[in-house]
């Protein structure tokens, strides 16, 4: 047998799985877009995927500063307390040291 | 007096109703030539799975551009010409891993196939060829078109197509020389 005559059995039309004109027409009625549209959307989706991850990035790194910066009011509050308590007892000394002044 | 109206408007072809809107019509014709495009997937890359999802996206193409076919022979040449460049455009994107002789799938008996060993040999080697070959190659043995044809389809100068074939028929013939 020759060459060709092998290629054109070889290369003979064949079916795909029974069923096939039912799951084209499920295609369409589902996205009628084809597969590498499907593909599309699956960028698509990444892209999704990967501007809610800097949007958390960026919420989380706001939360975080946030969170700092009322770190950094409580401790300032906390020195102020501590430097009112302080003045007050060095003012409750000084005003002994001056009684016991008087007294002598 | 009886007015003479042409068959096609009496009896309107399934490619007619479908382009009217007809899903039954429309399944019919995927029905007509769905061997014919996943064929030329499968015989293309030799992948079952790939050649269901490529036909599968080809006529769901066809259902998009049905207003702009305008004949049943149109239809046979752009389903031929979408399915070759599809073919060729992802194998161009993504390199296909060429299924192996030993892994390559069986083939339903059939009994025309004279020597399934070497049809699956066959098959393989052409699936090893270039691209533009392999398109050539698949259109001319699977489709049985000229060269004249494959021009048009393939978008090449008629002797580009000749030259495409040859070097082909070449390179099997060396292939199996060399592993008789």
């Amino acid at each position: 047998m020759s060459l060709e005559e092998d290629l054109r059995r070889a290369l003979r039309r064949e079916s795909p799985a029974p069923g096939f004109a039912a799951r084209v027409l499920e295609r369409i009625e589902r996205d009628g877009e084809p597969a590498t549209q499907v593909r599309q959307h699956s960028g698509r989706t990444w892209r999704a995927v990967a501007a809610s991850l800097t949007l958390t990035a960026l919420l989380g790194g706001w939360a975080f500063t946030v969170h700092q910066r009322r770190e950094g009011e409580r401790a300032r509050e906390q020195v102020l307390l501590a430097m009112r308590i302080a003045g007050e007892k060095v003012r409750y000394a000084q005003q002994e040291v001056r009684t016991i002044g008087s007294t002598d | 007096m009886t007015a003479i109206v042409p068959e096609a408007l009496q009896f309107p072809t399934a490619f007619a109703r479908a382009q009217s809107g007809d899903h039954d019509a429309f399944a019919e014709l995927v029905g007509k030539h769905e061997a014919m495009v996943y064929s030329l997937a499968w015989n293309f890359f030799g992948d079952r799975s790939k050649a269901e999802e490529i036909a599968q996206d080809v006529f769901l193409q066809l259902y998009r551009h049905l207003e702009s076919i305008e004949s049943d022979s149109h239809l046979l040449f752009w389903l031929r010409q979408v399915t070759t460049r599809r073919c060729i455009d992802q194998l161009r994107r993504a390199r296909f891993k060429i299924v192996s002789l030993e892994h390559a799938e069986d083939v339903a008996a059939s009994p025309r196939v004279a020597d399934p060993l070497l049809d699956r040999r066959l098959k393989a080697m052409v699936q090893e060829l270039p691209e533009l070959q392999r398109a050539v190659v698949t259109l001319r043995y699977q489709e049985d078109l000229d060269p004249s044809e494959i021009c048009g389809i393939v978008g090449m100068p008629v002797n580009t197509v000749k030259s495409h074939l040859h070097r082909a028929l070449q390179a099997l013939r060396r292939k199996l020389e060399k592993h008789p």
